[in-house]
Order: C-alpha cells, then structure tokens, then sequence
C-alpha cells in the first residue's frame, strides 16, 4: 500500500509509492550540457561588473537581473493588491577561472572557496536593512533551469521580502518550539541518526540524508549536526567550511557517478537575518537532482507523488562509490 | 525595473521580470509525439477490457458497461497513487506522521475520439466531461475515508501527460493539499478582518481595473491573477459565491462549459497549442465555512522549464505582466 507521509517542518503530505516503486535505475536519464569551451561568456568576462573575487571565485552583477537596487522601496497598495520594487541584488558566482561544467568535478580547495563565497556575499547583504533574505542556489543542466552553457556557476539573490518556502519553514520551526521547546532540526537530526536508513553519509559535523516525506527522488538534505541558524557561522569555525565541501563534493559525485550526470538544483536555506527565535532554526542545504517531469497535480496542489521511498535512495546512494 | 507583487489570498509574492519581459512567441515550442497510437490506444472505443472496469460513463441505455458506444468514460488509473481498498491508519514514527494511502485515482477519458483534445469538444461534448467531473466529485465525497477531492488535466508531454487520447485525472485524498489549506487560511483570515470573501473581492478589483480579464460570460469569470506564478496563468472563477465544485447548478454547469472551451481555445490560439495544466481548487468535503472560500479552475500553460528555483526557494520569476498576458488572450 502506498504511503501519505508528513513533512513535519513544513506539513506537507507526501505520497510515497512502493507498489509501483520505480527501480533506481529507471531515473537514468542525460541531462546533455553544452561542454563547448568557445564563446563561454564566464571564460572571457570583460563586461561583467565585479562584485567581489574570492581567491579564485569570481562575483558579477547578473546580466539579466532580476533584482537591482532601488531608491523607492514603499509598499504601494492599489484596493487588494499590494506591490512594491523589485529592490535587491542578483549576482552569479563564477566558480572556477577553469572551463568546467559540474561543480563535482571541481577541486575540494575550490569547492571551499565558493561556499565561502556564498557566505562573504550573505555576509555582506547581511549589512543592509532593506534587505530580508539572501538565497544561495545553483541550476546545474538544462532539466534545472539553467542556460545551456557547460560553465560551474551558481546564484544569489539578496530580497527585501522573504519567499514563501522560507516562511512556511519559519512557521512549522516556531510551532514545534513553542510546543516543545526544542529545535525540530534538532530532533530531526537525532531521529535521523537512531534509524540510519536514510542516512547518505555522516561527518563529525554533518549529515546528509533523503529526508522522511521526500518530494523527489533522490532529494537530499545537508544539516548541520549542532544547531546553527545562519549560514554565515559555519565560516571562521576551524574545519567546517572544508568539511562542509567535502561533504558537498561527495554528493555531487553520488549524483553524478549513479545517477548517470542528472541535472540537479541545490539551495541553501539559512534563517532570516531579522528572524526572531532563531534558536528554533537551523540552516540547511536542500539538493534536488531533477529525474521526473512533475505534472499538474503536483503544481496545483502542492501534493507531491514520489515514485521511490527516500529509504531506498538513500540505500542507492551509500553503496554508490566516489 | 522588476515589480514585487503579493497574491492577496495566500500572500505570496511573485517577481514579474519586467526587464525581460517575453510574448507569446518567446517561449519553448516543444511538440512531444506521446504513445498511445490510435491502432493500440488503450483508451479507444474497442478496447475497454485494457482498462479497470470503468465507475461511470455516459452512454445509450441499450449498451454495456466497458463495451464500446461511449461519449466519455470514468475508469480507476491502471497505476494508482493511492488505494481504495482499506482504512486511513494514522501513526507516527517518532517525529514523523504516517499515513495509508487510501484514497481514488480515476481517469476521465474525455472523448471516444483519439484525434480530438478538450478543446476540439463541442459545447455539449465539454459539459459531458465536466457532468463526470461533477459527478464523481459528488460519489467519492461520499466516502468517509476522503477529505478532498482533486480534478486536474495534464495536456502535452511538458505538462507531465502521458499518453495521448485526451483525458484528465480524479484524486481523492484522505487529507487537505498543501495549496488548498494555504487558500483556505488565507480566507479565513481575509474573511475574519472584512466579513467578505477574499476572491468576491478580487472578482470586484478586477472589474474595476478591466486590465487582467480575459473573457467572461453570464456565470464565469476569466483572468490573469495580479500576482501569477507563471507567464499566462490563468483563472477562472464563478461570479457569484459558490465554495465547491459540487455546488454547482445544470445551468452554470452548461455555462462553464461554453466559458472553459472559449478560455482554452483562446489559450491554443495565442501560444501554439501549448502543454498545460489546470486544476480545480475546490472546498475540503467536510467544509464547515463555505461563506469564506470559493471554488476556481487554475489553468498554467507550460511555457518554462526554469521548475528547480521556484521548487527550492518558493520564490517565481514571472517573466509575462498579467495584463499583457490577458491583452493577448481577450484579443485573441
């Protein structure tokens, strides 16, 4: 029998398969991204506006953004609706000088660097007070969104509002605190680390698992062990921030080696900067390999059907070697 | 510059990406050739034995049940998500919570015609699909294990079809979905600070701002929400307040029939035929607040691959404003 299963963040239900549970191999599936070196526009960058350069990771304002810094950031109200500037910051971390596709395939020192990157860059929007929300995520192939340009690169936004994802998350944290007086991710971590069936691999600092109420196949979470609410901490912190690559590279190289190369999606999810509570919160990295086309029972709903029980994947994915 | 805008219901907000603003021919054309030809299509009239045996239909009086004479046809999905068969268990694995996944997945095959799609239907042929629609909402609503009912269509490959013979799909589930119960807090609350529903509101707003209709008829309302999460999304709404599906009347049943075909052809017309979803939202089956929500069909066309972002962050970058959406469609 199929089985409904509870997000206990968020409370999102889930269906989970397991009659018709598709093999790991069924998901196969070559995401084709462009390898050809000549007229990378991340290769020879003369135009682009540098933001900032981090050892050899480089930050341009986006060519195409979608959040730019305004001077008039009122809410403007017209009868129900309210709409205000898209005031903010987009930015492409160019993560390699190098001309190299997947970020599994860059150097664990390099890896380093662009997550430092991405906390230099938190850090710094951090400063501003128009702005609530940093997102750090990266589109890897064409299935993710991204262009078809076989260079690493990965995003940021700097937001004033916060997005509805990092709300919902908010709200589901509070209200488990308020009940418990503990953190959910907190527990969440333990729990995870008694029943180890979901467990990909585990660090002194950090797991990685295929969460219980999994929306995707082969979705993995990065969670810090010890609770941290911001991103930003992990930084200055001896150790963690190799670890944290390490740990990062290793999963990529799940993905990319059993996975057959997939397209995939990964995004940070730090707390707010001006949350309050933050104790109840707990930075973490969502991965998302992109291997089904969700139809529209899932984008009008909000009702996921995962065709694999995340126990089975997480099983798949220890057993694959790097 | 881009604009930030809030959804007054859930209260969201979505980007509109008006630097990059893109029309009806800036998006991917993808044709997919499905399977299903017609010489083996296992939803063709003929070949009803390759389907569960069907839950309802319409059909001469002189027929069988799963024999070929149909005009539309209701059958369980051959791969279930969920089961009818058993009761809804409820545990927790220490944290978590766990659900049976009992519930119905039927499919609804539209017309006996394998080279017909929705909207090549008749005005008469649609209000067969959505009489099914209508009265199996009512059958599975019936059933003490179903908390909601959901109807939604999948048209093309890029929209998560499968097979080509024109249908759309039946779930009902043992609980509330995620967007539903989001609508249904927001009007909750709308419905508590003003003493009026949310979306009568909106219905109101948008005669006065004209700009986001997209066609209208007696009963039924279209337009592109103020703040869509998709270039050309769009609604459809009933004029006067209704909170479910299974409310509806045979004479507004005939009106939207005539109101979804137009909005759909206009959809064809202006977008070349896209891939495209939509949906009822609808009342939960036991719904003690009807004075609050109000039922609507959602339509997206499936113009973008860009699906990772809004799926990690919940934030959507809309790349088409409304009233430029809903100028192409009215116009149309």
């Amino acid at each position: 029998m199929p089985q409904l299963r509870k997000d206990p963040i968020v409370s999102r239900w889930v269906i989970i398969a397991t009659e018709r549970a598709r093999r790991p191999a069924a998901f196969f599936d070559p995401k084709g991204v462009d390898t050809q070196k000549e007229g990378c526009p991340f290769c020879h960058d003369a135009q682009s506006i540098e933001l900032l350069t981090h050892e050899s990771v480089r930050v341009v304002k986006s060519g195409t953004p979608v959040f730019t810094e305004a001077q008039d950031v009122t809410l403007r109200k017209d009868g129900l609706y309210q709409s205000c500037h898209s005031h903010g910051s987009h930015e492409v971390v160019i993560e390699t000088p190098e001309h190299i596709a997947n970020m599994a395939d860059l150097s664990l020192e390099q890896i380093r660097a662009v997550f430092k990157t991405y906390a230099l860059r938190m850090w710094h929007h951090h400063q501003d007070k128009s702005i609530k929300y940093v997102l750090a995520y990266k589109n890897y192939g064409v299935a993710s969104g991204s262009r078809n340009i076989g260079h690493a690169r990965s995003q940021i936004m700097a937001i004033p509002v916060l997005p509805m994802r990092v709300q919902d998350k908010i709200n589901g944290a509070k209200l488990y605190f308020n009940f418990h007086e503990r953190s959910l991710f907190y527990d969440l971590v333990r729990q995870e680390l008694k029943e180890k069936e979901r467990i990909v691999m585990e660090t002194e600092n950090f797991i990685a698992f295929c969460p219980f109420a999994a929306r995707f196949p082969f979705e993995i979470w990065v969670l810090p062990k010890s609770k941290r609410q911001y991103y930003d901490y992990v930084h200055g912190i001896e150790g963690l921030e190799t670890e944290l690559a390490s740990v990062m590279k290793t999963l990529l190289l799940k993905y990319k080696i059993g996975l057959n190369d997939p397209a995939y999606n990964f995004v940070i999810q730090s707390a707010p900067f001006d949350m309050d509570m933050p104790e109840c919160y707990s930075w973490h990295i969502e991965l998302l390999p992109r291997l089904t086309r969700t139809a529209g029972f899932e984008r009008g709903t909000g009702f996921y059907i995962n065709p694999i029980p995340p126990e089975m994947t997480a099983a798949f994915l220890r057993e694959v070697n790097v | 510059m881009a604009e930030l805008r809030r959804d007054p219901i859930v209260g969201r907000w979505v980007v509109i990406d008006s630097d990059n603003q893109k029309g009806p021919g800036d998006f991917i054309k993808e044709t997919t050739n499905l399977p299903g030809h017609k010489d083996t299509c296992q939803f063709c009239p003929g070949r009803e034995h390759f389907t569960p045996p069907e839950v309802d239909a319409l059909r001469p009086k002189t027929s069988k049940a799963d024999s070929p004479g149909w005009l539309v046809r209701t059958v369980p999905n051959k791969f279930p998500a969920l089961t009818t068969e058993g009761e809804v268990e409820k545990e927790a694995c220490g944290m978590f919570d766990v659900m049976s996944g009992v519930g119905a997945h039927e499919v609804v095959i539209e017309t006996a015609d394998h080279h017909k799609n929705l909207a090549d239907l008749s005005p008469e042929e649609m209000g067969f699909v959505l009489g099914q629609f209508l009265s199996r909402s009512k059958a599975l609503s019936e059933d003490a294990r179903v908390a909601y009912v959901s109807v939604f269509k999948n048209f093309g490959a890029l929209a998560g079809a499968t097979v080509e013979h024109a249908h759309s799909q039946i779930i009902a589930l043992p609980m509330v979905p995620k967007l539903v119960n989001e609508e249904l807090r927001g009007s909750h609350q709308y419905y508590e600070d003003n003493q009026r529903c949310v979306f009568c509101d909106v219905i109101e707003q948008e005669y006065k701002d004209r700009e986001r209709i997209v066609a209208e008829n007696n009963s039924f309302l279209a337009i592109c929400p103020y703040a869509p999460r998709y270039a050309f999304e769009t609604w459809i709404l009933p004029k006067g307040h209704q909170a479910s599906f299974t409310d509806i009347q045979a004479d507004t049943l005939v009106d939207l029939s005539t109101h979804l075909l137009d909005v759909l052809k206009r959809m064809r017309k202006v977008l070349f035929n896209p891939s495209y979803n939509f949906f009822i939202h609808t009342a939960p089956v036991k719904y003690a607040k009807p004075q609050c929500y109000h039922w609507h069909i959602e339509i997206i066309p499936k113009l973008t691959r860009s699906i990772g972002f809004e799926w990690g962050t919940g934030l959507h970058i809309t790349p088409t404003y409304p009233h430029t959406a809903a100028k192409f469609l009215r116009e149309a």
